[in-house]
């Protein structure tokens, strides 16, 4: 089954703008043909065939706005959902930030559709269910995952006259394994929008390696220390970053990026020097959607150059009142790191935490970005070059403003499992970080 | 009880209900949502009117349900279940004193999940409109569908998929309530919401306050090919009032929550609660809590209010009594269980006084319903007896897995899946600790303490994937010195193993101080679905470490 064609999306947008009374009218259509297969103790357990679709209709009268959205696509629906935005919207109060939709926008050109993705089904997930369980029995240990996959149709058209349209593809995997009497835990995971570059038995093979490194952990010392943090645990720690880049929370005095005397810190030094963050829906790799929900194109954007902020995400309200550029919440994140493997940060360091990935990590303060949350599937203590012992969960208190400020040492980035999101970031080396109590948790 | 006794009593009291909502007064009802201040009863409460699915579109595509059901087992299914549902859901919130989003969202689908060849296969479509000429293809393409991929799937499962066996019934249930949210026009609910707003922001110090209401709209109707047919339609509903006060000098903010639950109920929730006449202590909260004192760190005693303490019971013990989790089976994702099957019956959570029930019949729970996804019939069961694990939340195709430990044959009917699109899995039922019996208030509790803290409301949390080590914040922290609140605090959260918090707990209130708390957004599985849940719990005393969580900290 295949998601919408591009005139199939236009003549959706189409009825449903014909039908419009409402002065002004975004329309979203998202349609999502997805598949997956899940698997625990070496065997499937659930699977899905499944097919969404959402069309979503803001409609507006004098800065009256409502939003609606149904998954119904034949014409009297389509009149009815119509009816009901704008019905809604006269029954609103007049919102005082109301900015008239975006007009046609260039957005940059972007091939992030895969064939071969699109057509995947039951069979070729459960090959790559059989190749991860297989490695994990090899490896005498127990194997769950879930590998998902999925076609998307994306359209965003508004009365302004702009029409956006995109389809892309991805694929995941990730595959936890276990020892068999639970002391150990591993994990591998790997996504792209080409389903060929997300293979089982890598995957699964990372995964049972750290759950036979990792048993019989050993509790250390909690406190501030020296982390190795592999790019995944960076990327759980980065997007708290990201969803905090707001311009306006920053310039009400709501955020880190706050100036003490008023206005937003971007142009100073907050980070060290190595750090470069930067948006790229355009990325060959690792292509994103190029427009935003409200058909904001996605420019490439830097936020930070040389530990320099240069940018904050912007809505269109607040810019106009800034007289500033608006800037759409990014689709993806790009750090820059060095062409190292994480062996080699581990064999130049004395002694420091390796941190697989992070776990149930929560904002607990967001003046500071400071979070919470724990160590997960894999924590080891390097000594002298050398992964010595398995370790003890810990749970972390740190921010990922003062890891971008601590950093030593980078790596070479990697895409990383990140929701919503595509991220590429380098694993890295951190000093002082804030390790605060242990758990028993394996 | 054997299951056809408790299909009967169902049936029973689906009758009675229709009666006895007609001859009360519906305004005593809305006053306090029923029951939400005692624990749960041994059944779901007496249905609303189920008039209110006669007119239902899910009957228009039923047709289509059963040729899905009966494509699937010419295709080879053993068994199959369709499941009908339709989502409305409505959000609106305002800021100060304008509405910053109205947003409705619909939904309607079918899933059809099978048995073949021992292994589960599930698809779902849209694509459902019964006037459609290609509908009874679409059905026969997704009987295929999900029978091919269980069969794909079997080939390499150890064992078959088991269910325990079950009568087949027929029956229906609305959630009682009181006014259907989605007859309440946006502009009467902002009304509402701006009211609160505005005497939140009247307080000198707040600076912005926020308000909003999120209301749902669950209606489904269950077939299998063993003869079930269920329809059920349920209302929930979440208000919430926020202040902030920011101070530049202190480079600080702070904002206060309302405490307010969220329920299995209509509009009347929200008119109840009288957001307004609370506002301005919500504002003053604000402010306060930006000039406490920041707290000291170390270990400490604690009074969790109910507010703060359910979520504490959802995370370390709802989770570690799943039985799927504790099993492996989301090893992947949640993670499993410090909790061990094999110990059911002698595992120590806790001191005597410590008692979980589990239940899908709490009246205004969010997890309460009539029937689960599996068509079984919901109930109330001991999780945890004077402080030791007795049982876990079960569905039909787990019975067999703890049937030995526990003696229930059937399971917990704790099956539920977020959306036509989505498999029906084991999903939290509402659990809830058990009053103590020596009737202490909340008080009583303060009076008690020689030196401690007062925590209410819901913060920040975080647990592991075992469910040990947890961190919890709150909303509002007042330093006890003495058996008297003596003053606010701030940046407080509390830090604990989960078996040490539970065995250092050592008053807890009686059943006048018994409220539920509650949350839309439980999270599991893979892809993550959603369950709406409640907790209730008496205010509580433990020791913990306390954490500082400023920017100084």
């Amino acid at each position: 089954m295949a998601t919408l064609t591009k005139k199939r999306a236009k003549a959706i947008a189409d009825t449903l703008l014909g039908a419009a009374m409402a002065p002004e009218v975004v329309v979203r259509v998202r349609d999502r043909v997805e598949g997956n297969t899940r698997f625990a103790n070496g065997q499937p357990t659930t699977q899905g065939d499944v097919e969404r679709l959402e069309i979503s209709v803001t409609a507006s009268i004098q800065g009256r706005s409502a939003t609606v959205t149904s998954n119904r696509d034949d014409k009297d629906s389509l009149t009815a959902l119509m009816a009901e935005a704008e019905e809604l919207a006269v029954l609103s109060p007049e919102n005082p930030e109301h900015v008239p939709p975006v007009g046609e926008a260039r957005t940059l050109s972007v091939d992030g559709h895969d064939k071969a993705t699109a057509k995947l089904g039951a069979k070729q997930r459960l090959t790559r269910v059989a190749d991860a369980v297989k490695v994990a029995k090899d490896a005498g240990v127990e194997a769950a995952g879930f590998f998902q996959h999925h076609e998307e149709s994306y359209a965003v058209a508004t009365s302004a006259g702009g029409f956006q349209f995109w389809q892309g593809t991805e694929a995941s995997l990730s595959v936890t394994c276990r020892t068999e009497d639970g002391s150990g835990s591993g994990r591998g995971s790997g996504v792209s929008h080409l389903a060929k570059a997300v293979e089982g038995g890598p995957i699964a093979a990372v995964a049972a390696e750290k759950a036979d490194l990792s048993q019989s952990p050993k509790a250390i010392d909690t406190g501030r220390q020296l982390v190795i943090l592999e790019a995944q645990a960076v990327a759980d720690l980065l997007s708290f970053f990201v969803g905090s880049l707001d311009a306006r929370a920053a310039d009400e005095g709501r955020s880190f990026f706050a100036r003490k005397d008023g206005g937003n810190r971007i142009g100073e030094e907050l980070f060290h020097t190595s750090v470069n963050l930067r948006s790229n829906p355009a990325d060959p790799d690792h292509p994103s959607r190029p427009f935003a929900s409200d058909g904001q194109a996605h420019k490439v954007t830097q936020w930070v150059s040389d530990g320099v902020l240069r940018e904050l995400t912007r809505s269109r309200y607040w810019a106009q009142q800034q007289k500033a550029q608006p800037v759409s919440a990014p689709g993806s994140l790009f750090m820059d790191g060095a062409d190292v493997e994480l062996l080699d940060l581990v064999r130049a360091v004395d002694r420091a935490v390796l941190v697989t990935r992070f776990w149930y990590n929560r904002m607990l303060e967001p003046r500071s970005i400071l979070v919470t949350g724990l160590t997960r599937d894999g924590t080891f203590l390097v000594e002298q070059g050398k992964i010595t012992t398995a370790v003890k969960n810990f749970r972390y208190n740190d921010s990922p403003v003062t890891m971008l400020s601590n950093v030593l040492a980078l790596g070479r980035p990697q895409r990383v499992m990140s929701r919503g999101m595509v991220m590429v970031v380098p694993p890295m080396v951190v000093r002082d970080f804030n390790f605060s109590s242990l758990s028993d948790a394996v | 009880m054997s299951t056809s006794r408790r299909n009967f009593l169902r049936a029973a009291s689906v009758a009675a209900g229709a009666g006895a909502l007609s001859a009360s007064s519906p305004r005593q009802a809305w006053a306090d949502p029923a029951g939400s201040r005692e624990p749960a009863p041994v059944k779901p409460p007496p249905s609303g009117d189920v008039g209110l699915l006669a007119g239902s579109p899910l009957l228009d595509a039923e047709a289509l349900a059963t040729a899905a059901i009966d494509a699937a087992l010419k295709a080879g299914a053993s068994y199959a279940d369709a499941r009908l549902v339709s989502w409305r859901r409505e959000s609106l919130s305002v800021r100060d004193e304008h509405i910053r989003n109205v947003r409705r969202t619909s939904e309607f689908g079918l899933g059809l999940r099978v048995i073949a060849d021992g292994a589960w296969g599930f698809a779902a479509t849209h694509r459902v409109a019964p006037a459609s000429k290609t509908a009874v293809e679409t059905m026969q393409a997704l009987a295929k569908q999900a029978v091919g991929a269980a069969k794909i799937n079997a080939a390499l499962r150890a064992q078959p998929v088991e269910l325990a066996p079950m009568s087949p019934l027929v029956g229906q249930w609305v959630a009682p309530h009181g006014v259907d949210p989605f007859t309440v026009s946006p502009k009467d609910k902002a009304d509402v919401l701006i009211a609160a707003t505005k005497a939140a922001l009247a307080v000198p110090g707040v600076l912005h306050a926020t308000a909003g209401v999120q209301a749902q709209r669950e209606e489904k109707l269950f077939l299998s090919s063993e003869g079930a047919r269920i329809h059920q339609l349920m209302f929930r509903i979440l208000p919430s009032l926020s202040a902030m006060a920011v101070s530049r000098r202190l480079g600080r903010f702070a904002s206060r929550n309302h405490e307010i639950a969220p329920m299995l109920a209509g509009w009347e929730h929200v008119t109840d609660a009288k957001l307004d006449l609370d506002a301005p202590q919500i504002g003053e909260d604000a402010v306060r809590k930006l000039h406490a004192e920041a707290v000291e760190p170390g270990e400490q005693t604690v009074i969790l209010a109910p507010s703060n303490l359910w979520l504490t019971i959802h995370e370390s013990i709802g989770h570690p009594t799943e039985l799927d989790r504790a099993l492996g089976l989301e090893a992947n994702y949640a993670g499993t269980s410090f909790m061990d099957p094999a110990k059911t019956g002698s595992l120590e959570l806790g001191g005597e006084p410590i008692d979980f029930i589990a239940d899908r019949t709490q009246p205004g729970g969010l997890a309460t319903c009539a029937w689960d996804d599996d068509g079984a019939a919901t109930e109330r069961w001991d999780l945890v007896k004077d402080g030791k694990l007795v049982d876990w939340q079960t569905t039909r195709d787990q019975a067999h897995w703890i049937r030995d430990k526990t003696g229930d044959k059937d399971g917990h009917a704790c099956s539920y899946g977020d959306s036509y699109a989505s498999v029906a899995f084991q999903r939290m039922p509402n659990i809830s600790l058990m009053p103590g019996k020596e009737g202490y208030t909340t008080e009583d509790l303060i009076n008690a303490t020689e030196d401690g803290i007062l925590i209410s409301g819901r913060g920040s949390w975080s647990i592991d994937h075992q469910r040990y080590n947890f961190q919890f914040s709150g909303q509002q922290f007042w330093k006890i010195e003495k058996g008297r609140l003596a003053r606010p605090l701030r940046d407080v959260a509390y830090q604990a193993n989960t078996v040490d918090f539970w065995k250092s707990c050592d008053m807890l209130g009686g059943e006048g101080s018994f409220r539920l708390g509650g949350s839309f957004g439980d999270g599991k599985g893979e892809p993550g679905q959603r369950n709406a849940v409640s907790h209730g719990c008496p205010p509580a005393r433990f020791r913990v470490n306390v954490v500082n969580t400023g920017e100084n900290s």
